[in-house]
């Protein structure tokens, strides 16, 4: 099988000052197949967090090899860390970070500012469609709820057409059912064949993946496989109407 | 293309924060607006100059009798020039016209029943070619007319305009003071004086004829135009000449002259002595504003960069390179200072009009201000906008998105 990610002993060490310094990732190893969906499950400090920097590209290791996609990304320069966060990894976070004053277009559109497409209206405005939000690509992100937000980071992190998707808690600041929402798509790119990682605390939420990896004082401490994820899609479905979101 | 979309992306930021980013041009559109004021006034200063300059002749020296600080013609009471003088400077080199003239301000004119008064001005032929200006019609004064002393007499456009409403004055008879004078020509019309002279309210007749019988000043020329072959030999003639004029007057080296000597050089420096001070006092406001407008800019874009951390964070995230980040940088800072040098060249231009207006400070706006203000607010943008750009750029994405 095609390994996307391959993680072998990263260490990350936080130095605040010289004697003061946090062992963030403890010998971590780890490798994720293309097209998997996996959830990285940890509670805050344990260096989930860090391990998703790590693997998006945002941090570099201290010590230990990764390779993403096959290429050893230590020894990869800023600029071009930029570009594999610009053309393989699309992150979705727990705040959202769309820019205010800024319609869901133009914040779908960023990622693709920074690369070499020209057709970038239409890209983002399929990407929204993909998300379920075709109807609302004018509205700023203060006339949007708070799922309609996450979704159009979703088509933000989609856009650039990426190998993998980062989700770092991203239902850590919605309600039970624009969670679930959230969920639904990551569960339906999977079936698309996309890799996604969610990092989270929830272990509700961790179940809705195939694999689970745990993580805890920043080493990992279980990887299992999920015999029967839970649908998102079918637990919305039986949830109690409450109003239309979408 | 992928640079313009940056550039885009940056001017549409600006316009999303309309309030800071007009706060921010505040300073670049003082500074700018004086820098066009100040241009507009020099400029304007200077054409100023130069019409005064053609009006006087750049290559004239006037010889007025009487000494002292005052300003203006000599009329015939204080005539002390002599014949001997006029030959004198007649044979300095490089001098090539010697017009000697008699004048005498504000006399009473008379034609029928209409009166006016008017500068009269007993003048040699030559008077025509060292002034550059004859007769539009009839005949100017002549070589006959100074010898036989005639009353014959050239008139200017006010004169005939005052004297003669609609008819034709060649070959009437006027009167100034009590003398009878004929017309036998037309000046040409010369217009006021930058000063504020009105050139055409002048009659002209014969040396001789005012010397003898119109304003009983015999002996003594109240003032000699003098012509040199080059503007840049007019110091040293004018030097010559009162040597000359020192000696023939037997002055005695602690006196004063008892004569004054006019050029174009003086004229200049007059009028920028008295201008230059205020230039540079409205330069020094001029670039004061710019460097604090640009200050004010570093200041709010440094803020701005801590602000927006997140925005930064998040870009790098999507991918862009810390160069992207500084161009973005940059070129806010940059549509700042030059939409603020726009603003504030225009701002300069309507300052420029309404103080036309009010005081008739002759003004020029000009190519090389506009340059100017688009330079200057180029420069402003990238000295300012560099620092805070740079800061923004060397952000770390993990703790720019905390």
């Amino acid at each position: 099988m095609n390994k996307i990610i391959r993680a072998k002993s990263i260490t990350k060490i936080y130095s605040k000052n010289a004697s003061v310094s946090v062992e963030a990732l403890q010998d971590v190893s780890l490798e994720i197949e293309k097209g998997e969906l996996t959830a990285i499950m940890g509670a805050s400090g344990s260096g989930k967090s860090t391990l998703m920097n790590v693997l998006g590209c945002l941090a570099r290791p201290t010590s230990g090899e990764y390779f993403l996609d096959g290429e050893n990304v230590n020894t990869f320069s800023d600029d071009e860390l930029a570009k594999i966060r610009n053309s393989k990894i699309g992150f979705v976070f727990q705040q959202f970070h769309l820019l205010p004053r800024t319609d869901a277009l133009e914040n779908v559109e960023l990622p693709l500012l920074y690369s070499e497409r020209s057709d970038i209206t239409k890209l983002a405005q399929q990407a929204l469609e993909v998300v379920g939000l075709a109807n609302r690509i004018h509205h700023l992100p203060s006339e949007l709820s708070g799922g309609q937000q996450q979704r159009v980071a979703i088509a933000r992190a989609l856009v650039n057409d990426p190998e993998i998707i980062l989700a770092d808690e991203p239902t850590g600041n919605l309600d039970s059912r624009a969670g679930l929402e959230v969920i639904s798509v990551f569960q339906r790119l999977h079936a698309e064949g996309k890799t996604v990682i969610l990092v989270t605390h929830d272990q509700e939420i961790a179940e809705h993946a195939n694999r689970i990896i745990r993580i805890k004082d920043s080493k990992i401490v279980g990887d299992e496989k999920v015999q029967n994820p839970l649908i998102a899609k079918d637990e919305l479905e039986n949830l109690p109407i409450e109003k239309e979101v979408m | 293309m992928k640079s313009l979309r940056l550039a885009t992306n940056a001017f549409k930021g600006l316009i999303k924060n309309k309030m800071r980013s007009f706060l921010m041009m505040v300073g670049i559109i003082i500074g700018i607006a004086t820098l066009v004021i100040i241009l507009a006034i020099t400029q304007g200063a200077n054409k100023k100059i130069m019409a005064r300059i053609n009006s006087f002749g750049p290559n004239a020296i006037m010889v007025h009798s009487g000494g002292g600080k005052m300003r203006g013609p000599s009329s015939v009471f204080d005539a002390n020039l002599t014949q001997k003088d006029l030959r004198d400077i007649s044979s300095i080199e490089g001098v090539k016209i010697v017009a000697p003239f008699q004048l005498k301000p504000e006399m009473p004119i008379k034609y029928q029943s209409q009166f006016t008064t008017a500068t009269v001005s007993g003048v040699m032929p030559n008077w025509a070619a060292a002034w550059k200006r004859g007769v539009s019609k009839g005949n100017f004064i002549s070589t006959e007319d100074v010898e036989l002393l005639k009353r014959v007499c050239v008139i200017g456009e006010t004169v005939k305009k005052e004297l003669f409403p609609g008819s034709n004055p060649i070959d009437t008879e006027l009167l100034i003071g009590k003398v009878k004078f004929k017309v036998q020509g037309i000046l040409q019309k010369r217009g006021a004086s930058p000063a504020g002279t009105d050139f055409d309210n002048l009659i002209v007749i014969p040396f001789s004829t005012a010397s003898r019988r119109l304003m009983n000043q015999p002996k003594y020329i109240a003032m000699i135009r003098v012509l040199v072959d080059d503007p840049s030999h007019l110091k040293m003639i004018s030097q010559q000449i009162s040597r000359v004029l020192r000696h023939n007057h037997h002055l005695s080296s602690d006196e004063e002259d008892d004569f004054r000597l006019r050029s174009s050089t003086q004229i200049v420096e007059t009028i920028k002595g008295v201008s230059g001070t205020l230039h540079i006092f409205l330069l020094l406001i001029a670039g004061l504003s710019l460097i604090v407008g640009g200050i004010v800019i570093m200041n709010i874009m440094l803020i701005s960069v801590s602000e927006r951390k997140k925005e930064i964070g998040l870009r790098k995230a999507m991918g862009a390179r810390s160069k992207d980040i500084l161009l973005q940088f940059v070129l806010e800072s940059l549509a700042i200072t030059l939409t603020g040098g726009i603003l504030g060249f225009l701002v300069g231009i309507l300052g420029v009009k309404i103080m036309e207006l009010v005081t008739s400070t002759p003004a020029v706006i000009s190519w090389e201000a506009l340059a100017l203000a688009f330079g200057f607010s180029f420069i402003v943008g990238i000295i300012f906008g560099v620092q805070p750009a740079r800061k923004a750029s060397l952000l770390d994405p993990v703790e720019a998105l905390q």
